[in-house]
């Protein structure tokens, strides 16, 4: 019998730690990893009240000082952060005694931590690229955005392989890098239909009571506050929408654009149509979900658009705009909208479409759920997964430094 | 013995007065049989060499070319530091009693590769953040002294130039004096007392 494949795992984030897609995505990544023979070490990130080491669904999750002393900006905090994670993940290598086959760093946020380690073991090493910055700024304005943009590039540049979840994020990261097409994998996203189905018959009548009146529609937004995800083309929407449906908008996440983007509604005289409820917790997330008559995600950039996905799951109607992962998820008028990007008016018609229009809502919502289970289904995704390190490790076995 | 030495200036490119007492070292090691390599920048001399002397140098630069200060510069040359210092390691066979790491700079990389080879390593404090920024203590500051501090608590001997020195990393870093070994580079006993601090740093290994 061949020993198990071994992968370490970097991620700046990791549940209970969520900042963002990628905690999520590298959780449901190493357990299904895990099921299907694979053995997985992640290390990443401390957390009020996480244990240092534990081992969850199957994979063993340590758990390194983040780096708490005051750091001039978010940049060098990550680049201290890396210190601190490849120093400690070097010793648990040296201390476990085990062979690691490959390091998998997900984003720049932990480029430094798995460029040392791939050198220093002289293993090959993965990258993920979730996002880029020139994505994510729309260019580059500052040597601050550069100098993440280069260590973007300098991860991909030492990866094997550079895994990106759409045809979009190839293209795209083929491009801001100038890397070779055949360095480039697309292994799609996915998520966890079983979450969403549990509890399926469970009255949400009464939850739903705390976002939205019962004549209310309910329309969903879910991500961070922040311009690239479009939030200020959604609030401008809501009184285009409201003049043809009576409607209560629940906005959930955090970001810097909340206090303007509340003032706005404020100012718009919609204080009681929209509701900003911040960061809520996991559960409440996904009743929400299950609750919404629509959800939309109106960004501007999307490197995949995992909310969209989390949405089809949860059987509620999608209004994406048509960008970046959005697009390849989304068929219009099949298993949802697409609206045209940073344009209220094309968003406010594809919500009250859906709104207005409940057989057209049922057909689309149920193809997107039939979607879900045929394409972004978390054990394909780590087969595909593990088709790649398998791939990677057939070459590297005839390099030197096998 | 076969020792790596972590330098951010080594001959041509000199920036203040450790460059050219580096070389002196390397060039005095080599002469007592002490296989030395020395790991360290240049932006465009990059690769291996072998000095007329006999040390062998292996210069890296910077991956990353935009950066906003020195702080962030040296964040991302230690991964390749760590490169060239693991390639000696490997073409070694692993062989490696120790490493000296002077100043601050490369503590990320002396640091990752004790933990990942089990090499020890020196710290040669040349200065400190505290006397270059005068007490300033901004986020910046506290950063360098972070690795400072990491540096000096990760190694296993700590190298000074003077007493005065010597009681300032106690002072600041509360580091057992015990762990300090004050070696004057113009002493006459200077070339002994680095071979046996070497040599009790590498323990049986030297």
């Amino acid at each position: 019998m061949t020993r198990e494949l071994t992968v370490m795992m970097l991620t700046w984030e990791f549940p209970p730690r969520i900042i963002g897609g990628i905690s999520p995505h590298v959780y449901h990544l190493s357990k299904s990893l895990a099921k299907n023979g694979v053995k997985v070490y992640v290390v990443t990130c401390d957390f009020p009240g996480a244990p240092q080491h534990e081992v969850v669904d199957g994979v063993e999750v340590f758990r390194i000082d983040s780096y708490k002393n005051p750091s001039p900006n978010f940049a060098t905090w990550v680049y201290l952060m890396n210190v601190n994670m490849q120093k400690e993940a070097a010793a648990l290598v040296n201390r476990l005694g085990v062979k690691v086959d490959i390091f998998h760093a997900h984003d720049w946020l932990v480029a430094n931590a798995g460029i040392g380690l791939k050198h220093v073991f002289r293993k090959p090493l993965l990258a993920t690229v979730h996002s880029t910055e020139i994505g994510r700024r729309n260019g580059l304005h500052f040597d601050y955005e550069r100098m993440i943009h280069e260590t973007e590039a300098w991860l991909t540049y030492e990866a094997w392989k550079v895994i990106c979840c759409s045809n979009y994020m190839v293209s795209h990261v083929q491009w801001a890098f100038g890397l070779p097409e055949d360095k480039l994998v697309m292994v799609p996203n996915g998520v966890n239909i079983q979450e969403y189905t549990r509890n399926e018959n469970a009255d949400l009548r009464q939850f739903r009571r705390k976002f939205a009146l019962p004549e209310e529609k309910l329309v969903l937004y879910v991500g961070r506050l922040v311009y690239e995800k479009g939030i200020h083309v959604f609030v401008n929407a809501v009184p285009k929408i409201l003049g043809k449906v009576d409607a209560k908008f629940v906005v959930v996440g955090n970001g810097y654009m909340k206090e303007p983007l509340s003032n706005l509604v404020k100012s718009m005289g919609l204080a009681h149509k929209v509701m900003f409820t911040g960061f809520v917790d996991d559960k409440t997330l996904k009743n929400l979900q299950r609750c919404a008559d629509v959800s939309v995600v109106p960004s501007l950039f999307e490197p995949f658009g995992i909310v969209a996905l989390e949405a089809m799951a949860a059987k509620s109607p999608v209004v994406v705009s048509d960008t970046g992962g959005l697009a390849e998820i989304v068929e219009h008028d099949v298993n949802g909208v697409k609206v045209y990007p940073e344009n209220p008016d094309s968003l406010a018609w594809g919500i009250t479409k859906v709104l207005l229009d409940e057989k057209y809502a049922n057909w689309i919502r149920t193809n997107a759920y039939k979607t879900v289970l045929e394409k972004y289904d978390w054990d394909k995704i780590s087969q595909q997964t593990k088709d790649v390190y398998q791939a990677v490790l057939k070459e590297y076995s005839k390099s030197f430094w096998a | 013995m076969r020792v790596i030495i972590l330098s951010w200036e080594f001959p041509p490119r000199i920036v203040g007065q450790l460059a050219n007492y580096v070389k002196e070292l390397a060039v005095q090691l080599v002469k007592k049989d002490v296989e030395t390599h020395v790991v360290t920048y240049h932006d465009f001399l990059t690769g291996e060499y072998k000095e007329p002397e006999g040390v062998k140098t292996y210069r890296v630069k910077n991956p990353v070319r935009t950066h906003i200060g020195v702080l962030t510069w040296v964040l991302t040359l230690n991964q390749e530091v760590e490169r060239a210092a693991a390639n000696i390691y490997y073409k070694a066979n692993k062989q490696i009693n120790l490493i000296d790491a002077h100043d601050w700079h490369f503590i990320q990389a002396a640091v990752t590769l004790k933990k990942a080879f089990n090499v020890p390593f020196v710290y040669s404090v040349e200065s400190l953040e505290e006397h270059r920024s005068h007490g300033t203590n901004y986020p910046f500051n506290m950063s360098i002294k972070s690795i400072e501090w990491l540096g000096l608590f990760e190694a296993k001997k700590v190298v000074v130039k003077s007493e005065w020195m010597r009681d300032e990393v106690v002072r600041i870093y509360k580091v057992p004096s015990d762990k300090i070994k004050v070696i004057a580079p113009k002493s006459r006993t200077w070339m002994k007392d680095i071979l046996e601090t070497y040599k009790n740093v590498a323990g049986g290994t030297a």
